[in-house]
């Protein structure tokens, strides 16, 4: 097994709170450090974890700044890589740049965090010295994301004091609607029932609901993952 | 219909039952096939069986209909009715008519009523002390069943029974409880398959379990593989 497939398999067993998920990504990936963070009205915007100091500060700035490559590529639902940050950042985002100009960074790589049309925050990967990413790299990376996307809603809904899982959404009834609307997620998005289920669960955590009256929107055809949620795509 | 048609049928239905046993069968297939014959010989309006889960929660594994009122209408039972009662006791719970349902039952039969309902009995499904669930029979038009037609429904739900269980795992009760689970996991599984079907042919539930139904038949597969098959997307249809 490759440091990837090791990397891939690390993180996809991960079961604790405590788990780094950073450290996988690390032997994986050819870059100095690793950020992951919640962005926006979903889960709130905060760092979830950072390998190290500069990571950590790096998303500090964008938060503050209220832009830089992680908002950009959660918007864009997309990769957005700067192999030479320090030469193209004045002209995308100023205000994030004046706050790192004095920081040691060569490229900086952010990955969107995403689970069907949800969206969860951003991976960002910075190198000392400017660095192209390569294709390869370029969609290991997208995996890692993926799967990381995934442990971030499910520590985010552990964590929460709001119930995700009701009394009511555990009576069998209720189990009934929402495996038929896992199945109406599965056909809407072409994922697994596994997605499909914490999709259910992620947007019933997202509107403070059960994910019985989410499961029943979704039957009733109140409510598609299929449309877009938000025009962003379509702003492109 | 007179009786000996009945016990000719029954005769149909135990034998058909009996040959499905001694093949490689799928659960669902046989219980599926079990509320069917069941609604058929005894003639009664509705048939569903129901399971408990590991926390002793009933749930409905197989109905003659997936009409999503009188799945909750045996749902409603489970948790304040005949069901629950069937299932505690270990005993057949009747109640030929439904007016006369005891207060604390007042959801059921409300839900029973609405479906045009007049009477409902629950069998339970017994292996030795321990009880794994219950059959439900739904009788409309005050039509009550006999102390013969409870007997065949009580044996009906002893072959589901050992249907579930299967004879060889008899002995250890894990094996038994793992098998139990197996046959409740593969129920999610369809459910998120008539979801797909559902979705994906804009029909209601009912007609969406017609097709997994339709489609298991016609190509000779058990219900539980083609749910499968559909929820890992390594079939469209």
């Amino acid at each position: 097994m490759d440091g990837f497939a090791a990397a891939a398999s690390a993180l996809s067993q991960m079961e604790s709170a405590d788990d780094e998920l950073t450290a996988p990504i690390l032997e994986a990936i050819p870059v100095t450090g690793a950020a992951i963070s919640t962005l926006g009205d979903f889960l709130g915007t905060q760092t979830v974890e950072a390998s190290d100091q500069l990571a950590a500060r790096l998303d500090e700035v964008q938060f503050d700044a209220g832009e830089g490559p992680c908002w950009d590529a959660l918007a864009l639902r997309a990769p957005v890589l700067q192999p030479d940050l320090q030469a193209t950042m004045q002209r995308h985002w100023p205000a994030f740049a004046d706050a790192v100009a004095a920081q040691e960074i060569g490229a900086l790589f952010a990955f969107p965090l995403l689970i069907g049309p949800l969206r969860i925050g951003a991976l960002d990967l910075y190198t000392v010295q400017p660095m192209e990413l390569g294709t390869r790299d370029t969609k290991r990376s997208e995996v890692l994301a993926s799967i990381v996307s995934r442990h971030v809603l499910r520590r985010a809904m552990q964590t929460a004091d709001s119930v995700i899982d009701t009394a009511e959404d555990r009576a069998p009834n209720s189990r009934r609607i929402i495996h038929q609307a896992t199945g109406f997620v599965i056909a809407q998005l072409g994922i697994s029932a596994e997605d499909a289920h914490l999709l259910i669960q992620g947007q019933a955590f997202a509107q403070s609901r059960s994910m019985r009256e989410i499961a029943e929107d979704l039957l009733a055809r109140r409510l598609s993952f299929e449309r877009a949620d938000n025009a962003i795509e379509d702003a492109r | 219909m007179n009786e000996l048609t009945r016990d000719e049928r029954l005769v149909d239905v135990f034998a058909t039952l009996a040959d499905t046993l001694i093949d490689d069968y799928d659960v669902v297939d046989l219980l599926q096939t079990l509320v069917d014959t069941c609604a058929s010989t005894l003639e009664v309006a509705a048939a569903g069986l129901l399971l408990a889960d590991d926390g002793g929660e009933l749930e409905v594994l197989a109905s003659t209909s997936e009409e999503s009122r009188l799945v909750e209408t045996m749902q409603l039972g489970a948790e304040a009715g005949p069901c629950i009662e069937s299932f505690r006791t270990a005993s057949v719970v009747s109640v030929p008519d439904i007016e006369q349902a005891r207060p604390e039952w007042h959801e059921f039969r409300a839900a029973a009523r609405e479906q045009g309902f007049t009477g409902v009995y629950a069998v339970p499904l017994r292996l030795r002390e321990t009880t794994i669930g219950a059959l439900n029979l739904f009788l409309d038009e005050h039509r009550s069943l006999g102390e013969r037609d409870l007997r065949a429904a009580q044996a009906l739900a002893d072959v589901a029974t050992i249907g579930i269980l299967h004879e060889r795992t008899l002995r250890a009760s894990d094996a038994a409880r793992a098998q139990l689970q197996q046959a409740l996991n593969s129920r999610v599984t369809i459910e998120q398959a008539k979801g797909i079907l559902a979705y994906t042919h804009d029909v209601p539930m009912e007609e969406a379990f017609e097709l997994l139904r339709h489609h298991a038949r016609s190509n000779q597969l058990p219900i539980a593989l083609v749910a499968r098959q559909l929820v890992d997307r390594a079939i469209i249809f």
